[in-house]
């Protein structure tokens, strides 16, 4: 056995060298232009397209996902692209696109917010929530702070000064017996101030010192 | 817990702030700054002739609704008497309490109302005391004797004064904004 090891050893040494020269030779292969064409020609071949639509139609499909969760691709993949800038630059070029735009209009426009809207304002959380809320002492404070601040009285005013709700108020409160006493009253007014005259003129007395605001003494 | 027992401070403040605007928006500053508005006799006299037939016509309604009873139970004549002189004496005191309490309470008789008028002091237009408010209608009274002339000096004075006025310290002021 001990006169054979050299001939192992050679036999050995021989292997490797075919292997190293196999390999570089399947590399140099590989990198050679007619290999790349050659991959070009079968990935556009009818052949590989055949063959793919055979396998998407059996079961490799459900073997593939079974593989995809075991290995946790999904997860990994997720993590890769969380981790890294893509994301960024994902929602970059999303918002550089106008995709929010489009995305938030499409919802306005769409009956899918009406149908949210509507089915949130009937359910009976949202009026337990309203009732809530009105219970609370937020509203309370809201109130009091409303009623302390110096807008809504200038609100007030302004609104009460309003030639509308003047105009209104006189409406509503004068009657015809008091549109009778107005026109009676400003008769009997002027009747003052022209008998007092003729009396001031019948006595040559001075007239009466006359009030610019209400032309009475 | 509601709001005023929560917050009676802020509630208080709220309420004195409405008073407030209330006031600015009700009350003419340029009225205020122009003094009474006295009122003359033609304006007087139509709203005290209202007064006196409203104290009329409640009196002869009374004097209907007591003729009828009368009527119905045939009361001796001195009864009788004595209800018309009852009458009379109600009459008295009912059209001088009619004038006196109105005047010692808001300073106006239904009539001076629907004339936007108001008897009051002369010195701070508060309605008038009491005793005042009587003087004044006696006074009234007694101006009308000498066939009225005890209200001609409403004609020339310049606070639209009759004689009844110048005893009971009392003037008729207007109570519309200018």
């Amino acid at each position: 056995m001990a006169a054979l090891r050299p001939v192992v050893g050679a036999v050995r040494l021989g292997g490797r060298a075919v292997e190293g020269a196999t390999l570089a030779t399947v590399d140099a292969v590989l990198g050679s232009r007619a290999a790349t064409e050659i991959a070009d020609r079968v990935v556009d071949s009818a052949l590989v397209r055949h063959a793919l639509s055979r396998a998407l139609a059996g079961p490799l499909v459900e073997e593939l996902s079974r593989e995809v969760v075991r290995h946790r691709v999904l997860e990994r993949t997720t993590d890769t692209v969380l981790s890294g800038d893509a994301l960024d630059a994902i929602v970059e070029r999303a918002l550089e696109e106008g995709v929010v735009e489009r995305a938030a209009a499409r919802v306005l426009d769409g009956p899918e917010l009406e149908r949210v809207l509507i089915s949130a304002l009937e359910s009976p959380a949202m009026e337990r929530l309203v009732a809530r809320t009105i219970d609370s002492r937020l509203v309370d404070d809201a109130v009091a702070q409303l009623l302390e601040s110096e807008e809504l009285w200038v609100v007030v005013e302004e609104i009460a000064q309003s030639p509308a709700v003047s105009d209104a108020i006189t409406q509503q409160s004068m009657g015809f017996a008091d549109q009778v006493a107005d026109g009676v009253r400003a008769s009997s007014r002027n009747a003052d101030a022209w008998l007092e005259r003729a009396a001031r003129r019948a006595l040559r007395r001075r007239p009466a010192e006359l009030s610019p605001e209400t032309g009475e003494p | 817990m509601s709001l005023a027992e929560g917050r009676p401070h802020a509630s208080a403040r709220a309420r004195d702030r409405a008073q407030a605007v209330a006031t600015r928006v009700h009350v003419d500053p340029a009225a205020q700054a122009a003094g009474p508005s006295y009122q003359g006799l033609v304006t007087r006299t139509i709203a005290f002739a209202l007064d006196c037939a409203v104290i009329n016509l409640v009196a002869i309604a009374v004097g209907l609704a007591v003729g009828l009873a009368s009527s119905v139970l045939d009361l001796p004549s001195g009864v009788e008497k004595g209800l018309v002189a009852i009458g009379g004496l109600a009459w008295f005191f009912w059209s001088g309490g009619y004038f006196v309490v109105c005047w010692a309470t808001t300073g106006q008789t239904p009539g001076d109302r629907l004339f936007h008028i108001r008897v009051c002091d002369a010195r701070d237009f508060n309605p008038l005391p009491v005793r005042r408010a009587v003087l004044r209608i006696v006074f009234l009274t007694l101006a009308a004797i000498p066939l009225f002339a005890g209200f001609l000096p409403i004609l020339f004075d310049d606070r639209r004064r009759g004689i009844h006025d110048m005893v009971a310290r009392s003037v008729v002021v207007g109570t519309d904004p200018a």
